[in-house]
């Protein structure tokens, strides 16, 4: 019994990670919602079309760690997120736990105040969501 | 009590909410992140609700909210959307920074009056309302008028 209770946990920290990822889905404008890994692979997405997954992982990582390079430069230490404006778009990208990142693809009619806001106060739930789900 | 200030207090409530709901701490983040999630849509779709209704009010040009001078709710599209922004970050600076020198507490209200429009900025927990209408509009009336 004992064994079984933490997978039970685990599971539903996992469903828990999905649902919050739903739940950015129903912003207005948001076309994508995911979890990527240090090494820019997907492990959690939402989205409401067909979108290259491997992509998305590997630009956000690469994206990322470029900006936080340049904030190093300027001396302005942690980066808390990178908001990429694109001709169609946005691309808001923001660091969890453990390497793990949170990317939001966009549409332009996207309110980015509240796409940024949901963000920031998703993050704090979303690092105590991966530190237990790394932990168990 | 007039109908914009219990629309505004019904905000700050569930605003309060929102806030209180954050500084839970239970061995089950699982129920925390979720009641969380519930509180914060609960509040964001009522500031929607209450934009869009203003900006229905006879003699109000346009209301939006914004989260950090970003936009995060607005009653209709319009051209001076990010200006509106920038204004109102521009403002809570110099308001906060006089608030502070004169001991006014926190921030509630800014109103701008220019020769043609005005503007006013109402504080909802984090986030700012923007109301914008022409001059000779009696805000304070205009918004007491039930919208249909």
């Amino acid at each position: 019994m004992s064994n079984i209770h933490p997978l039970d946990t685990r599971k539903s920290q996992s469903g828990e990670i999905d649902a919050i990822l739903r739940n950015l889905m129903g912003i207005q404008g948001v076309s994508a919602a995911a979890i990527v890994d240090n090494d820019g692979f997907v492990t959690h997405i939402q989205r409401d079309s067909e979108i290259n997954t491997d992509a998305i992982g590997a630009s956000v990582q690469v994206v990322f760690g470029a900006a936080a390079r340049a904030a190093q430069h300027v001396g302005h230490h942690a980066t808390n997120m990178v908001i990429c404006e694109n001709a169609e778009g946005f691309i808001l990208s923001t660091p969890v736990e453990a390497g793990f990142m949170l990317a939001l693809v966009t549409q332009r009619d996207a309110l980015l105040g509240r796409v940024r806001f949901e963000l920031k106060e998703t993050i704090p739930v979303l690092k105590k969501l991966f530190s237990h789900y790394l932990t168990h | 009590m007039p109908w914009f200030q219990a629309q505004m207090a019904e905000l700050q409530r569930l605003a309060e909410e929102y806030a209180l709901s954050q500084q839970q701490t239970a061995s089950n983040i699982v129920n925390v992140s979720e009641k969380m999630r519930l509180k914060r849509a609960e509040f964001i779709d009522a500031v929607q609700v209450l934009v869009d209704k203003i900006g229905k009010i006879k003699g109000i040009s346009a209301c939006a909210a914004y989260h950090d001078g970003l936009i995060l709710a607005q009653s209709a599209h319009s051209a001076a959307i990010d200006a509106f922004g920038a204004t109102l970050q521009e403002s809570a600076r110099a308001a906060q920074q006089g608030a502070a020198l004169l001991g006014l507490g926190e921030l509630e209200q800014i109103v701008i009056v220019g020769a043609k429009n005005k503007v006013a900025m109402l504080s909802i927990g984090p986030l700012m309302l923007c109301i914008s209408s022409p001059k000779q509009i009696n805000l304070a009336l205009a918004l007491n008028r039930r919208p249909h």
